[in-house]
């Protein structure tokens, strides 16, 4: 069955919110395009995930399993490295909670691509998290992570609304963080505290190679935001980049610099092409040729 | 394949509206600038691929839904991008644009650059005696959407009194009103069957009539042709 390369095959992704999984007691989910069923362990009150067989009926129990930061996440293959950290989550001041999951008909390369995207603020999120005219990006940094992966500094974008709890427009400064191919994180100014920044992570669940389950991990500093008022703005924001990304030809990632036309304001989605392209990312990406 | 095709209805396509359609598996964006000339692009942006059949059209030109790109009615030519806009966009950044152009109250496309125009009957057809359609005394019909290959349709038309005058063109002469108990379609000058392949499987039938159905009957004229149109998707469909 394991046509996927290493880097995905032998990683961790996540396949469910816990606390879903906690109220519906079972949910049938695809990784990978392997088919798994869920289930609480109603013995032992832990979590039994399982995978179709290939060879035969029935189901096998999946090797790796674990639970971290509010949702399940599975390795199908042999865990090459930990579950990807997040220092900020582990700070107990700070709101940790999941913003939810949703469903997208897209490569989740292509639902990575846009979260890392600037230019699109004023246009797919006006009124929020972005707005006409303020539409030019300036120059931002972008380097290779140790561990693998892509980092951008210095972006900074005029934004109306940049959070539950923003009360006027500001300019938001940003970074932005591949740390693997299917997780990427940003860190904005906190609208009340400026010089400290929220963090906002997309796990997103390769559910196929042309779909995909972005779960939502929100780190809050805890200025007068509620879970339920972060929950809510994820989604209402998320649910004006679904359409866009469900209009993509072609559905999977184009790794080849010519196959899309790139400016200078897409430095970041570049170089997170470069890095698929390198790391031999196949899954959900159209290699080049 | 190096002809034109009919790709939507002249009136249905209008400035506001970007129109999607598809041609031999290439889906294509069809949109009229505000000068009222006719686009037929490659249905997706050059930057990052969204659809443009989503786009806006502001003037004479389409803006891309995602990040604003603008793009010239006529050449594609992109003369905008809102992230660097103090930057004329390169010469070579553009949407595909296809050959397109109208005649006989609709658009036609072509996915190979054509500098004639279409003609009916098509140039090259079978010998068969029919009026060639005379513009501005055409009545076009409601196209209808097949879940079937061109040939399945095709066939099922023949099973009329229908000649063919080439793969993707059909004719009606003296049209057969037995079982169409309306005088509002008899004495139909002729008809014309161009079928539009967007798929494998999924073809749109346009029909047109080489005369103005007079005000007093097109109602009911229209209708009779639609229930038989309907009728012809129905039992290809079944058929499968």
């Amino acid at each position: 069955m394991s046509a996927v390369e290493s880097i995905l095959w032998d990683d961790w992704h996540v396949v469910a919110e816990l606390a879903r999984l906690r109220r519906d007691g079972r949910i049938a989910t695809t990784l990978l395009g392997q088919a798994l069923i869920l289930q609480l362990d109603s013995s032992e009150g832990g979590i039994e995930v399982l995978r179709k067989r290939s060879t035969a009926d029935g189901y096998e129990s999946v090797g790796a399993s674990a639970e971290r930061y509010g949702f399940l996440w599975v390795c199908l293959g042999t865990p090459r490295r930990p579950i990807v950290e997040f220092a900020e989550c582990a700070e107990p001041e700070r709101l940790t909670a999941s913003a939810g999951s949703v469903r997208v008909a897209v490569s989740g390369l292509r639902a990575v691509e846009n979260f890392l995207d600037l230019s699109h603020l004023a246009f797919v999120h006006e009124g929020y998290l972005g707005e006409q005219p303020h539409t030019e990006i300036q120059a931002y940094a972008v380097e290779p992570l140790a561990d693998g992966g892509i980092i951008a500094t210095g972006c900074r974008v005029y934004q109306p609304k940049a959070s539950p709890v923003a009360a006027a427009g500001f300019d938001v400064d940003y970074i932005y963080a591949v740390l693997r191919p299917y997780v990427v994180v940003l860190y904005k100014a906190n609208p009340v505290e400026p010089q400290r920044k929220d963090m906002i992570a997309l796990l997103v669940q390769p559910v196929t190679e042309e779909t995909c389950i972005a779960h939502m991990l929100t780190c809050y500093l805890p200025h007068d935001a509620e879970p339920g008022a972060i929950r809510r703005f994820q989604q209402f924001i998320f649910g004006q980049d679904r359409p866009i990304l469900e209009n993509q030809l072609p559905k999977r990632l184009p790794l080849s610099p010519r196959a899309e036309i790139s400016v200078r304001a897409d430095k970041s989605s570049a170089a997170y092409r470069r890095y698929l392209a390198t790391a031999g990312v196949r899954y959900g990406a159209i290699a080049e040729t | 394949m190096d002809r034109w095709f009919p790709v939507a209805r002249s009136e249905e396509v209008r400035p506001g509206h970007v129109f999607q359609t598809s041609l031999l598996g290439q889906e294509i964006a069809v949109w009229r600038g505000r000068s009222g000339a006719v686009n037929a692009w490659e249905n997706r942006c050059p930057h990052r691929g969204v659809r443009l059949s989503i786009g806006e059209q502001i003037e004479n030109e389409l803006r891309c839904r995602y990040h604003g790109w603008r793009f010239a009615s006529g050449s594609g030519q992109c003369t905008h991008i809102p992230s660097h806009p103090t930057q004329k966009p390169g010469a070579a950044l553009c949407a595909t644009a296809y050959s397109s152009t109208e005649r006989y109250g609709y658009v036609w496309a072509s996915l190979q650059p054509r500098d004639d125009v279409p003609s009916l009957p098509p140039e090259g057809s079978v010998a068969v005696a029919v009026t060639p359609p005379v513009e501005g005394a055409i009545t076009t019909l409601r196209s209808v959407y097949v879940a079937a290959s061109l040939e399945a349709v095709a066939e099922r038309l023949l099973l009329g009194r229908v000649a063919r005058l080439d793969a993707y063109t059909l004719v009606t002469e003296a049209y057969d009103t037995a079982g169409v108990d309306d005088a509002a379609v008899a004495n139909i000058d002729s008809v014309y069957w161009l079928l539009q392949p967007l798929e494998p499987c999924a073809t749109v039938i346009h029909g047109l009539v080489g005369k103005l159905i007079p005000a007093a009957q097109r109602l009911a004229g229209l209708r009779a042709y639609n229930a038989r149109l309907i009728g012809v998707r129905d039992a290809v469909e079944l058929a499968r």
